[in-house]
C-alpha cells in the first residue's frame, strides 16, 4: 500500500514536471495541446479507477431491482372440503391428485395420483381437466370426461372426495396485484440508467487519448447513439407502462463494455457495432411483442425451422473459407454468421408449450432439427458454435422430459462423435494437445493466444492499464473477439472483465426464478435454453482464452466484436425477458384487466426510495389517466381465439398426443406421463407448510 | 410449473461450472500472475534495468542492451543471462523488473533491480579461471550478499559465438554452474566426515593415523598420493588431507550417519536463490566394510555436491552453524528513481552442525591453511579453508576445488572456487581464490 502512494507520487510529481515543460512552450497552442497529452493519460487512470465502483454499483441496483424478496403469496383461489380444510390454488396451472407431486395434494386412497387439473387463463376463467378415468371426476354431481369451465362455487368430486371450488374476486385480486406489485416494485430503473450512461462516459473518454478527430468523432457518435438507443427503449418501456429494465440495462452494460473494447482497438469497428446493436434492440423488441401470443409463435415453429435448414445448407453450399470456418455469409457489403440467427430459430422449435410437454415424441422433432443444425456446423468447421448448440439440445431435453438417463445417453454419444471429429480433424486436435499446456507452446498456434492473455490479464491488474500503446493483447488476432475477457482485464481491469462474466451469470439465475411463476412452460423452457446458450457460451470464451478448456474461437455474449452475434444474443434476451412475470416487467405479457387500473404511470418515480409514504403522494389524476390509455393494449380478443382452438383439441376425440386410437382419448395413460414429465411435487412453496391435508392424524380418514 | 422449476437446475449447473473455472483461474493468476507477466517481460512490457552493487548497468530491459563493457558482460552472463538461459535474474526477476504485482499489474510502471554482486569483482574471478570451466562465488556468510558469482565458459551476448553450439569449449555454457549443477567434491567432503568423527567418535582426540600410501579394504585399494606421515591425529589428517585416514573414519562410521551428517551440511538440498532453485546434491550410503564407503568418506565414490550449497555450508562453519542462503537482490527500486519499490528482502537461514562442531571444524580449516596451503597467497586474511582434488575418471585431470571463508568479522566472507579439470586443488583453486579474496578485501 505505501508502495501503491509512493509509485502515484511519483507519477504525479513527473506529471507535474512535463505539464510545467509543456506550459513553458512559447506556442500557446501547442502548449495546451501538449499538457492534455500529458495529463490525459493520468486523468484516464483515474477514470479507469472511478468505473469500477460505478460498474458495481449499477450491477448491485441491477440484482436489487431482480432479486428482492417477494412478500406476499399468490392465491387465484381455493378448494373447501367437507372438513372445513381450506387447499389454496397458488398457480394458474394447479394438478390436483394423490401423488407428492402434485400442486393441491390430496391423500385419499380413491384419489388418483394425477387426478384433474385446473387451469386459469389470464381471463380469469377457470378450467376442469381430468387427468384419468378410472376414479371419476364429477363436476355439480355431473361426470366429467374432458375439460370444462368451472365456477365459484361449484362442487368438484374427485373419486369421491366433494370440495367447493372458489376462484378470487375481482377485489381480492386486485388486492392481491397492489401489494404483489408494491412487494415487486424496480428499483428506480432511470437513476440506474443515469449511473449506466455516466459509465458510458467514463469508459468513452478512456478510448480518446491518441486518438484524432475523425476518429474521436467516431467514437462520440457510437457511445451517444448507444445512450441514446438505450434511453429510447426505456423510453418505448415506460410509454408501455412497464418499469423494470434490469435485464436490459445488464445488455447495456454489456454493450458499453463491447463498444469500448471496438474504440480502443480501431474506431471504425463502432460503426457495424452500433449499427448491429440497433438492429438487435430491434429484434428484440419484435420478438417480445411475437412472444406475447404463443399460437402464432408456435405455428411459427415450422417456418422457422425450414428456412433455418434453407439458410445452413445454403451456407455450407456456398459459403466463404473465413478464419478456418466457413460460417459466413456476403450480400453484397453486409457479411454475417448464420449460425448466431440459427440460435434464434433453434428456441423456436425447441420450446414447448404445456400441452406438448405429455407428447414426448416432439422432442425427436427437436433432436433431429439440432442433429441437422450441428451437422452443417461441423461441415462449416465452426465446432464451438455446434458444441452450443449441442448443451442447448442437452437443456431443451432434460426440461421437458425431466431425463437424466436420456440427457446422459446424448451426452456419451456426442462425446463418441466429438472423439471422431478429433481423429479427422488434426487442426482442432492440435488446440486440445496445448490445451493445459499451452506454456510449452507459447510460441506456436496451439497456445500462442492463450499464454498471451493469461498474461495480459495479469498485468492489466484489478483496473487495467488503459488504452495506449503499453497494452498489446488487442492486436493480436481474433483478440477482441474470443480473447475479449483478456482484452477488457488488460485495458480497463480484471474487476470490469469478472464483472461481465457474473452478469451473464446473473442471467441464468434470473430465468431459473422466473419458473416459478412464469404462464406458460414455453416461456420457462425458451427463457432457460437461451440463458443456458448465452452462459455456455461465456463459458467457452472466457475459460478457454485462459486454457481452462480449449479455446474454441466463440464470442462472449454481447461483448465480443462481432455483429451478428450482438444481434443474436439481444434475441436470445427477448425469450429471457419473457418469462418475467412480475406485473410491470416484460410487455410480452399482457397487463391483466384488473392490474391495469392501478398501477400508476410514475411509478418508477413513485417507488423511489425517497418516497417511503408514496401512499400519501398518491396521485389521483395519475390515475384516472392511466386507466383511460389502458384500452389501446388490450388484445384480448385474438388471444380468445387461441383459447378456442386449445379448447377444441381437448374436445377433439381424435387429438391424442400420445397417438391412443380415436375414441379412446388415451387418457388412462395421462397418469403415466404426469408422474415424469409434467407437475412439480413437494410442499407449497409459498407458504412452506405440508399440503397434505389428511398427514395429520386428528384429520385422516375424514371424508365428506 | 413447480417441476418445471426444479429442472431449471440444469441451467443453474452450468452456471456454476462457469463461476468454479472462474475461480480456479482467480486462483491461478494470483499463485501465477507474475511468472505469466514474466514470460513476455521482454517482449510485451516495459522492464527495469539491472545493476551491480556499485551501479553499473549489467541489463536494460527497456533496449535490451547489455553492459557497457565487455568484460563485464562476459563475467555476468550467467547472471543476467539472455534469451538462452533458464536461470537466470532476467527471467526470474522478469515480474519485479515490469513492476508486476497482482493490483495493479504492470500498470505503474518498471522497477531496476541492484544487486549484491560487484561486477569488477566478476571480472576478476572470470580472469582469474583463465579459461578453465569453473565456479567462482563469494558471499558474505552473515548476511548472504553474494559479491561474486561466476560460471565458466561464458559469451558475449552482445556478440555470441557463432560455433557455440558446435564448439566443445561451450560445452553446457547455458548452465550456470553456481546453481544448476552438482560435482564430485573430493576432500573438501572430509569437512562432513570430520563434523561426523567430532561428534561421534567421543574418543577422536586419541585417533591416530599412519599413511602409508594407501590402504588395503576388502581387495579394494584406497590410495594417497604419496605416504603422509606416522601417527597423525585429526589435524593433521585433514590438512594433508590424508585418504587413508578418511576411509578409515568413515568406515567406522558407517555410510547411514555420513549420509545424515550429508544432509544435516545442507547439501543434499535445494536452495531457492531469489527465486531460482539449485540443483540438490547426493550421497548414496555404501554397505560397511566395503570400500565404496571408504571413498564415500573421502567425497569420491557417488558423492556430489552443488556449487552453492557448499558455499552456504562454508558459512554456516564460519558462522556458528547458521547457514544464510545466498542473495542476489540488493535493492529494487522505481524505474529511473531512488525511491525503493520493494520492501528488502529477509535472510533466509538454516542450521547445520553445532556450534562447537563449527568451531572445531573453523580451527582445523585455519591449521589448513597455516600448515599446508601456505598463508602468505592470502596476506592478512584469515582464511580457513579446504582444497579438494575431485576425481573424474576417464583419464581427465581431476576438478580443483577450495572452499572456505575468512575468518574476520570486517571480513565475513565465504567462498567456494572450482576449476574443473584442474589439477590440484589447493594451488590452482586456492591461487584463483586468493585474487579474488584480495581484491574483494581490498577497500
Amino acid at each position: 500500500m505505501e508502495e501503491l502512494f509512493t509509485r502515484l507520487g511519483v507519477i504525479f510529481s513527473q506529471l507535474g514536471d512535463q505539464v510545467q515543460a509543456a506550459l513553458e512552450n512559447p506556442d500557446t497552442g501547442a502548449a495546451i495541446a501538449a499538457a492534455i497529452d500529458v495529463i490525459l493519460p493520468v486523468a484516464c487512470g483515474i477514470l479507469r479507477v472511478v468505473a469500477v465502483p460505478l460498474a458495481i454499483l449499477i450491477i448491485v441496483r441491477c440484482l436489487m431491482s431482480l432479486f428482492r424478496e417477494k412478500t406476499g403469496k399468490e392465491i387465484w383461489g381455493w378448494l373447501t372440503l367437507g372438513d372445513g380444510t381450506r387447499l389454496d390454488l397458488c398457480h394458474w396451472e394447479n394438478a390436483l391428485g394423490r401423488g407428492a407431486w402434485a400442486d393441491v395434494s390430496l391423500d385419499f386412497p380413491t384419489v388418483s395420483r394425477s387426478h384433474a387439473a385446473l387451469l386459469r387463463d389470464d381471463k380469469g376463467n377457470w378450467k376442469l381437466q381430468p387427468l384419468q378415468t378410472k376414479n371419476g371426476t364429477r363436476l355439480n354431481g355431473k361426470k366429467v370426461t374432458h375439460t370444462v369451465p368451472v365456477h365459484s362455487g361449484d362442487i368438484l368430486d374427485l373419486g369421491g372426495v366433494g370440495m367447493e371450488f372458489y376462484a378470487i374476486s375481482e377485489a381480492e385480486e386486485r388486492e392481491q396485484a397492489m401489494r404483489w406489485g408494491v412487494a415487486e416494485r424496480p428499483l428506480s430503473p432511470g437513476r440506474t440508467l443515469g449511473y449506466l450512461m455516466v459509465f458510458q462516459i467514463l469508459m468513452a473518454v478512456q478510448c480518446l487519448p491518441g486518438r484524432e478527430g475523425q476518429e474521436i468523432a467516431m467514437i462520440a457518435g457510437a457511445f451517444a447513439i448507444l445512450m441514446a438507443a438505450m434511453w429510447v427503449t426505456y423510453g418505448i418501456y415506460r410509454s408501455l407502462k412497464r418499469t423494470a429494465f434490469e435485464v436490459e440495462t445488464i445488455a447495456f452494460f454489456l454493450c458499453t463494455l463491447s463498444f469500448a473494447v471496438g474504440a480502443a482497438y480501431d474506431p471504425t469497428t463502432l460503426l457495424t457495432q452500433t449499427i448491429c446493436v440497433i438492429a438487435g434492440i430491434a429484434v428484440f423488441l419484435v420478438l417480445s411483442v411475437l412472444l406475447r401470443d404463443l399460437k402464432s409463435t408456435v405455428s411459427l415453429r415450422w417456418p422457422v425451422a425450414i428456412f433455418t435448414c434453407l439458410l445452413l445448407v445454403f451456407n455450407v453450399a456456398l459459403g466463404a473459407q473465413i478464419f478456418g470456418a466457413r460460417n459466413w455469409i456476403h450480400i453484397g457489403p453486409i457479411g454475417f454468421q448464420p449460425s448466431e440467427f440459427v440460435k434464434i430459430a433453434f428456441l423456436f422449435t425447441g420450446a414447448a408449450t404445456l400441452d406438448r410437454l405429455f407428447a414426448r415424441r416432439n422432442l425427436i422433432f427437436t433432436i433431429l432439427f439440432c442433429g441437422f443444425c450441428m451437422g452443417c456446423l461441423a461441415l462449416m468447421s465452426d465446432f464451438g458454435t455446434a458444441l452450443i448448440f449441442f448443451v442447448a439440445l442437452l437443456v431443451i431435453a432434460f426440461l421437458r422430459s425431466g431425463d437424466v438417463g436420456f440427457v446422459a445417453l446424448m451426452a456419451t454419444a456426442a462425446g463418441a462423435g466429438g472423439w471422431m471429429i478429433l481423429q479427422f480433424k488434426p487442426y482442432i486436435a492440435n488446440r486440445f494437445g496445448a490445451w493445459r499446456h499451452v506454456w510449452e507452446h507459447a510460441t506456436d498456434s496451439g497456445g500462442f493466444q492463450q499464454t498471451r492473455t493469461m498474461s495480459a490479464i495479469a498485468s492489466g491488474g484489478l483496473f487495467g492499464k488503459g488504452t495506449g500503446d503499453e497494452v498489446f493483447l488487442k492486436n493480436i488476432g481474433a483478440a477482441n473477439t474470443d480473447l475479449v475477457f483478456g482484452v477488457i482485464s488488460e485495458q480497463f481491469g480484471l474487476i470490469l472483465a469478472l464483472c461481465a462474466v457474473f452478469l451473464l451469470l446473473v442471467l441464468v439465475v434470473y430465468a431459473a426464478r422466473c419458473a416459478a411463476t412464469a404462464r406458460s412452460s414455453y416461456y420457462v423452457i425458451a427463457a432457460n435454453s437461451a440463458a443456458a446458450m448465452l452462459v455456455f457460451q461465456a463459458t467457452l470464451n472466457v475459460l478457454g482464452a485462459v486454457d481452462i478448456l480449449p479455446l474454441t474461437g466463440v464470442t462472449l455474449p454481447f461483448v465480443s466484436l462481432g455483429g451478428s452475434s450482438m444481434i443474436s444474443c439481444w434475441g436470445l434476451l427477448a425469450f429471457l425477458k419473457a418469462a418475467d412475470t412480475r406485473p410491470n416487467a416484460s410487455f410480452t405479457l399482457k397487463l391483466p384487466k384488473r392490474i391495469r387500473g392501478w398501477i400508476p404511470p410514475d411509478a418508477d418515480r413513485m417507488y423511489d426510495d425517497r418516497y417511503n409514504g408514496w401512499y400519501d403522494d398518491y396521485d389521483e389524476d395519475a390515475y384516472d389517466d392511466y386507466g383511460d390509455g389502458y384500452d389501446e393494449y388490450d388484445d384480448y380478443d385474438e388471444y380468445d381465439d387461441y383459447e378456442d382452438e386449445y379448447d377444441d383439441r381437448y374436445d377433439d376425440d381424435s387429438y391424442d398426443p400420445r397417438g391412443a386410437p380415436p375414441g379412446q382419448k388415451g387418457l388412462g395413460s395421462w397418469d403415466d406421463l404426469l408422474d415424469g414429465p409434467l407437475w412439480p411435487e413437494g410442499e407449497d412453496p409459498l407458504t412452506g407448510r405440508p399440503r397434505n391435508p389428511s398427514r395429520h392424524p386428528e384429520e385422516r380418514g375424514k371424508r365428506p | 410449473m413447480k417441476r418445471l422449476k426444479r429442472r431449471t437446475i440444469i441451467a443453474l449447473i452450468l452456471a456454476a461450472a462457469l463461476a468454479a473455472g472462474m475461480l480456479f483461474f482467480l486462483l491461478q493468476l494470483a499463485l501465477k500472475g507474475s511468472d505469466w507477466v514474466g514470460f513476455f517481460a521482454a517482449q510485451y512490457y516495459n522492464a527495469g534495468a539491472i545493476y551491480d552493487r556499485d551501479g553499473t548497468l549489467l541489463y536494460n530491459g527497456e533496449t535490451g542492451e547489455y553492459a557497457e563493457n565487455q568484460t563485464t558482460r562476459v563475467a555476468t552472463l550467467h547472471l543476467v543471462g539472455d534469451q538462452n538461459f533458464g536461470t537466470s535474474l532476467r527471467s526470474v526477476l522478469a515480474d519485479r523488473l515490469t513492476g508486476y504485482n497482482f493490483v495493479t499489474g504492470t500498470s505503474l510502471g518498471s522497477h531496476d533491480v541492484s544487486l549484491t554482486v560487484d561486477a569488477d569483482l566478476n571480472a576478476t574471478a572470470y580472469a582469474a579461471l583463465n579459461g578453465h570451466r569453473g565456479v567462482v562465488a563469494v558471499y558474505d556468510y552473515t548476511t548472504g550478499d553474494v559479491l561474486c558469482l561466476v560460471s565458466s565458459p561464458s559469451y558475449d551476448p552482445e556478440n555470441p559465438p557463432s560455433n557455440i553450439n558446435d564448439n566443445p569449449a561451450y560445452e553446457g555454457v547455458y548452465l550456470n554452474r553456481f546453481f544448476s549443477s552438482t560435482f564430485p567434491p573430493g576432500s573438501v567432503f572430509k569437512l562432513v566426515t570430520t563434523a561426523a568423527a567430532i561428534e561421534e567418535k567421543k574418543d577422536l582426540a586419541d585417533f591416530r593415523y599412519t599413511c602409508t600410501g594407501s590402504l588395503e579394504v576388502e581387495g579394494d585399494v584406497i590410495t594417497c598420493p604419496y605416504a603422509h606421515g606416522t601417527d597423525m591425529d585429526i589435524n593433521q589428517c585433514l590438512a594433508t588431507s590424508c585418504n587413508g585416514a578418511y576411509a578409515t573414519l568413515a568406515m567406522e562410521l558407517g555410510g547411514r550417519t555420513l549420509g545424515d551428517y550429508t544432509d544435516q551440511a545442507g547439501l543434499l538440498d535445494s536452495l531457492n536463490v531469489n527465486g531460482i532453485s539449485t540443483a540438490a546434491g547426493s550421497f548414496v550410503a555404501e554397505p560397511d566394510g566395503s570400500a565404496y564407503l571408504g571413498w564415500s568418506g573421502v567425497g569420491q565414490d557417488k558423492d556430489l555436491v552443488n556449487p552453492c550449497s557448499l558455499l552456504a555450508f562454508m558459512g554456516s562453519i564460519a558462522n556458528e552453524g547458521e547457514a544464510v542462503v545466498p542473495n542476489l537482490v540488493g535493492s529494487e527500486t522505481i524505474r529511473g528513481t531512488a525511491i525503493p519499490a520493494a520492501l528488502p528482502a529477509g535472510k533466509d537461514t538454516y542450521e547445520t552442525y553445532s556450534p562447537e562442531t563449527c568451531q572445531r571444524l573453523k580451527e582445523m580449516m585455519r591449521n589448513n591453511v597455516v600448515s599446508q596451503y601456505g598463508q602468505s597467497q592470502f596476506g592478512e586474511l584469515a582464511v580457513c579453508a579446504k582444497s579438494g582434488t575431485a576425481e573424474v575418471g576417464g583419464g581427465a585431470e581431476p576438478h580443483a576445488w577450495f572452499a572456505g571463508f575468512i575468518d574476520d568479522a570486517d571480513h565475513p566472507l565465504a567462498f567456494v572456487v572450482l576449476v574443473e579439470n584442474g589439477s590440484a586443488g589447493a594451488r590452482v583453486a586456492g591461487s584463483v581464490a586468493a585474487q579474488v579474496l584480495a581484491q574483494a578485501t581490498a577497500d
